[in-house]
């Protein structure tokens, strides 16, 4: 598929002179930046936090971005750059509202309870709206690995647990979920 | 239903158990069907935690940024910048366009029918580059860059529209940072640096304009 090789390179490349150019100062180029990431971002911070905060943390991360742009060395893509600044600002946020009760589901807590009991299908819930109801500190265990990807130390470092907590909230929150698999 | 097991099942999905207990949990999987069955529910979820879209705003959020960056330059460099932009940000930006031709090598590799041969001597500034032949190097950069702009226009009909338009994408970001170089030179003629940076910036151009034009020559 060399055509789509060349668009992608492409593509990348035009991420690439426009990281350059924003870091510049140029808003036209961020705004492009902007543009390209904001879906994936936006969804990021919906699942690691509550639907209410999404947009204005959303804005902040982008903020952060370009007042940070001047740090960014072009070690890893733009991307992976501002998903990691995503997740730093994220959890400085759950830092600063206090949000620490309730944040990971106990040994004895009924899973149904974190996420509504699928009795009857009209009453089961989306996998994403599943996920919403997760205690905040498992879904975001959850998030950050099943959905992006990060290693069990690394997470235990951002979130200031063991990896053997990082584990297990990520056990619970999958037998959780599984409830929720049909819709 | 649970057992001592369950609780060890996702160690086992993400492959967290030591060979021992990688054993031991297999075995009782035969024997136990509760498990077995959660074990599937469990690789399912992780399957579609990984199938996961992503969604865009519901609402544009972009006015509400822009209304809160500093407006044309960042926060932080703006005391220190003597031009347009600082030599941090004009090395990052000789970075990534240097991608630019690593990206596009294997376009040069399988071209077989280049239609453009533009003088291989102003592909690159001399290693000793001084700003005595700045502008004698620069004078026939900018013959090359027309040439092969010109030849690019006779031969893009070869290429896809979306290819097209990528590309020109592509050169109208390297034409913004040429004409950023230009400015800044002009603050600063004597900058070796800014030189360089304007050489490498143009080099970029010529590696882009003839990986295109080799492209489309493929294509005919």
């Amino acid at each position: 598929m060399p055509r789509q090789v060349l668009e992608d390179t492409l593509t990348a490349d035009s991420i690439g002179a426009d990281t350059a150019l924003a870091a510049s100062g140029d808003p036209s180029a961020f705004e492009r930046l902007y543009r390209s990431h904001v879906a994936r971002i936006h969804t990021l911070v919906r699942r690691m936090l509550d639907a209410d905060e999404t947009d204005d943390v959303t804005q902040e991360v982008f903020i952060r971005a370009w007042q940070k742009l001047s740090t960014f060395r072009g070690e890893s893509a733009f991307g992976t750059w501002l998903h990691r600044l995503a997740v730093n600002v994220v959890l400085a946020r759950r830092k600063s509202v206090g949000v620490e009760r309730g944040r990971f589901i106990t040994e004895d807590e009924p899973l149904d309870g974190a996420t509504g009991r699928r009795e009857t299908p009209e009453l089961s819930l989306d996998f994403e709206e599943a996920l919403a109801r997760l205690p905040e500190g498992a879904r975001q265990v959850f998030v950050l690995h099943d959905v992006e990807g990060y290693r069990h130390d690394e997470i235990a470092r951002m979130l200031g647990v063991v990896p053997g907590t990082s584990k297990s909230q990520l056990h619970h929150a999958r037998m959780a979920l599984r409830r929720h698999l049909d819709r | 239903m649970n057992d001592l097991w369950t609780n060890r099942l996702s160690e086992y999905i993400d492959g967290d158990l030591d060979n021992e207990e990688r054993v031991a949990l297999e075995a009782h999987l035969a024997a136990c069907g509760s498990c077995y069955a959660t074990l599937a529910e469990l690789r399912q979820v992780v399957a579609r935690a990984q199938s996961l879209k992503d969604s865009s705003p519901p609402t544009d959020l972009w006015p509400d940024i822009r209304a809160r960056l500093t407006p044309g330059r960042r926060p932080g460099v703006e005391r220190a910048r003597r031009f347009s932009f600082s030599v941090p940000q004009l090395l990052a930006a000789s970075i990534v366009l240097a991608l630019l031709s690593a990206g596009g090598m294997w376009i040069g590799l399988r071209s077989t029918k280049p239609t453009v041969t533009a003088n291989q001597n102003v592909t690159s500034p001399p290693p000793d580059y001084t700003l005595a032949y700045a502008s004698r190097w620069r004078t026939s950069t900018d013959a090359a860059v027309t040439e092969l702009e010109e030849a690019l226009t006779r031969n893009q009909g070869q290429l896809d529209t979306a290819t097209v338009r990528v590309l020109r994408q592509n050169l109208a970001v390297i034409d913004r940072a040429i004409a950023q170089a230009q400015r800044a030179l002009k603050r600063d003629p004597g900058s070796n640096y800014l030189n360089l940076h304007l050489a490498n910036t143009m080099r970029q151009k010529i590696e882009l304009l003839r990986r295109a034009n080799a492209l489309a020559a493929g294509q005919s």
